[in-house]
């Protein structure tokens, strides 16, 4: 076959026969070998995850309500067309996008700061930043318990602070104008680290040379900054934006604990809508639904920001 | 040819007898959920009173092998797993407010069977209103499991509170009338006017009449006690029933209580007032005059630093067109699968005879948490108890009780989250025909929705 090729084309170089795949897996052992080696997560992930994935998708499209899945009756797409007339579910929606659109920047802006100061050469630095991220590995009980704790309307700090300025208290976690901005505000606090190491070896990549060039053009540190720095972090930048989005969309733990999507349904996000239907209530067809609503929606954010990405002219990354 | 027939007779009751002896006997494992103490209460009497109760049941019942299961967290979700899954337990205490769910599900023992096999479990010795909650389609339907423990809710007052008011105590008889004559008496502003003075400051309260929340469970019976309802006897819808006169006027007379009267504390306030350490001391401090609840909560105000007898007080709910109130209890339920064995059928409807009779049931005074099902223990417990008056107010309440509707209805919970916001936001001033039409709206679609997937 080999010769064939050469024959036919009149080349005097090596045109190797095609094989199928499977013989060219097999004819390598290195390739088997390899296999063998990834062979335990390839069986965790098969069964952990893409096989629950699968039958999820496919409870989805059933009307479960437990405890025997052979009884659950098929019903096509009429999980989903109920959804699109759940206002509690879109009401839902909504306060997760109000949340995703607070805390991700938030987020960002407060941990890009707190990266700046911690990037400096000061004493004690690695304590500091060792204290920033303290809060990430802590359980998010704990954190809610002092959260709740500091903002009590009556006897918190942060409505002792406000009172020393003559400004009257405000019920944080009572009022629903105020609610979703304090889950908001609690999540920063407690994601602040994790972003703030990001961002520290974004801004470490940036080679000094740039920064001592510029200054010598006679460039003031913001200006130094605004051209320098933060065109450059704009990896780290996307790639904190796109995980940043696809984290809020998910936001469960501190509704669960400290509001439990009160007051009035102003912090009922989406993912807590789906474990109440589901283990409140045992509807696991339509909580299936949700979630892979959920998913399409995150999914489709995740493409605006990597279509945004690539009009920029800048590389993907994933 | 006749003396054959004899021995063959003889022979065949000499099989027969021992092996229907040792049917009886023959040797049987009971899976129990509802005799385990947490760890933290190992050797509180609570514990001793199960552990003497098994050591007696056993000794009585030699054959049968209790394996006593501690109650897991989320028992209801491991449940529903476990049934899925076949290893369910045999004998367990079900909160009646999911019972429905379960019903549903199949798993549950019709008890009607029990009643064949074990006769001295006689269902007299159960109170009528709180037997009703384990036979949804009536007297002569099936019994899903029978009662253990209940609790109708009544109100609680502080007679503290009404000294310093100088109002009478309320008696049984009491109307919604007399309730809101005596709440807005009760509520005194900072300098000591009641909000029946035309000078009553609502802005400075310093004692209230009554706390009135959106909790559904809470306020359901006062729909009841004005002849309405919130969902259909079916289930099948709640229009003509959440938005029919009699409920909009129960509702509104409950708004009122909060935004018109100002005899309940808005819900801002409540919660700063509650903040720090909870409802119960508030109320032992006579801050908040009464409060609706059930038997559980006698526990926790005894439990508070500030609680004194003399501060605590119970009185049925007063009555509008009719008397009414829920009755929120636990019942032993018999896994469905139990049936398939004889022998395993028979242990597990002793066990459940036993543990309704008398003897076991006396044992409910050791907690207080909830009342014993069984009259006579709790009609005994009421004498002999150190507040007897109390009691007796719980026991007077009995008669009018309701099913909780998560009993009666499997869609129960998203029915009750829906109303829950209903109320909250009246209480925040919305419009109660906008927010009752629109809570119509959204629990139809979830009621037809269920209908046609027959739960």
């Amino acid at each position: 076959m080999a010769t064939a090729n050469r024959t036919q084309a009149g080349v005097d170089h090596y045109v190797p026969a095609k094989q199928s795949l499977w013989k060219r897996f097999w004819s390598r052992s290195n390739e088997r070998v390899g296999y063998l080696f990834i062979l335990p997560s390839l069986i965790h992930l098969i069964i952990f995850v893409i096989i629950p994935l699968v039958f999820s998708l496919y409870l989805s499209f059933t009307d479960w309500r437990g405890p025997n899945f052979q009884n659950a009756p098929f019903v096509g797409l009429d999980n989903y067309e109920f959804l699109l007339g759940d206002r509690r579910y879109w009401n839902a929606m909504r306060n997760t996008a109000w949340y995703t659109i607070l805390s991700v920047p938030g987020g960002m802006i407060a941990s890009l700061i707190v990266a700046l100061v911690m990037n400096q050469k000061l004493r004690g630095v690695y304590i500091f930043r060792t204290l920033f991220f303290m809060p990430v590995i802590s359980s998010w009980v704990a954190v809610s318990v002092i959260w709740i704790t500091l903002l009590d309307p009556n006897a918190g700090i942060l409505n002792y602070v406000l009172r020393q300025f003559g400004i009257p208290p405000v019920n944080w976690l009572g009022d629903p104008a105020t609610a979703m901005p304090s889950i908001v505000l609690i999540s920063i606090w407690k994601g602040l680290g994790f972003q703030m190491v990001i961002w520290l070896a974004g801004l470490q990549a940036i080679p000094q040379e740039l920064h001592e060039a510029a200054a010598i053009d006679g460039a003031t540190r913001l200006q130094s900054f605004l051209r320098i720095t933060l065109p450059l972090l704009a990896p780290t930048t996307f790639f904190l934006a796109v995980t940043g989005v696809i984290g809020s969309f998910q936001v469960f733990s501190p509704v669960y604990v400290i509001t439990q999507g009160g007051p009035r349904g102003s912090t009922e996000v989406v993912v807590y809508n789906i474990y109440q239907r589901a283990f409140e209530v045992f509807d696991m067809g339509y909580a299936a639904a949700q979630a892979w609503v959920l998913f399409g929606v995150i999914f489709l954010a995740t493409l605006v920001q990597l279509w945004y990405r690539r009009r920029q002219g800048e590389e993907v990354l994933f | 040819m006749f003396r054959h027939w004899k021995i063959l007779l003889l022979m065949l009751a000499i099989t027969l007898v021992p092996m229907t002896v040792l049917g009886q006997d023959q040797p049987v494992t009971l899976r129990v959920v509802g005799f385990v103490v947490p760890p933290e209460e190992i050797g509180t009497p609570l514990d001793q009173a199960y552990q003497d109760f098994l050591a007696t049941f056993q000794e009585n019942n030699p054959n049968v092998t209790v394996e006593a299961l501690e109650t897991p967290p989320e028992f209801d979700t491991q449940l529903l797993t476990d049934l899925a899954a076949g290893t369910a337990p045999d004998v367990w205490q079900q909160d009646g407010s999911t019972l429905a769910r379960l019903i549903d599900t199949g798993n549950v023992l019709d008890m009607r069977q029990c009643l064949d096999v074990v006769p001295e479990l006689s269902l007299d010795r159960f109170y009528p209103s709180v037997l009703n909650i384990h036979m949804p389609e009536g007297e002569d339907g099936p019994i899903y499991g029978l009662p253990n423990d209940f609790t109708p809710m009544v109100i609680y007052y502080n007679p503290l509170s009404f000294e310093n008011a100088g109002v009478e105590v309320p008696t049984p008889d009491w109307t919604w009338e007399d309730f809101l004559d005596i709440s807005q008496r009760l509520t005194l502003d900072a300098e000591g006017r009641n909000a029946t003075d035309p000078d009553f400051d609502p802005e400075n309260i310093v004692q209230y009449g009554y706390r009135h929340r959106h909790y559904v469970f809470e306020w359901i019976y006062w729909v009841w006690q004005n002849g309405g309802d919130v969902i259909a006897p079916d289930g099948s819808t709640v229009d003509g029933y959440l938005n029919s006169p009699e409920t909009i006027e129960a509702i509104t007379f409950l708004r009122d209580l909060v935004l018109e009267h100002h005899v309940s504390p808005e819900p801002v306030s409540l919660e700063q007032m509650t903040q720090q350490a909870g409802f119960l001391p508030v109320f032992l401090e006579g801050d908040v005059a009464m409060f609706p609840r059930g038997h559980w909560e006698l526990v926790g105000l005894r439990n508070q630093s500030n609680y004194e007898p003399e501060r605590v007080a119970v009185i049925s709910n007063p009555s509008n067109v009719e008397e009414a109130t829920v009755i929120y209890e636990s019942g032993w339920i018999i896994n469905n699968a139990v049936a398939e064995d004889p022998a395993k059928l028979e242990a597990a409807c002793r066990l459940v005879e036993a543990a309704t009779d008398m003897d076991y049931q006396l044992t409910k005074g050791i907690s207080g948490v909830a009342i014993p099902a069984n009259q006579a223990a709790a009609e005994q417990i009421a004498e002999e108890t150190e507040f007897p008056e109390l009691e007796q107010a719980f026991l007077e309440a009995v008669a009018a009780g309701r099913p909780p509707y998560g009993a009666r209805f499997a869609i129960w919970p998203i029915v009750e989250q829906r109303l829950d916001l209903m109320m909250e936001n009246i209480l925040a001033g919305g419009d109660i025909q906008e927010e009752v039409d629109l809570a119509v709206e959204e629990i139809n679609r979830e009621l037809e929705r269920a209908g046609q997937s027959g739960s």
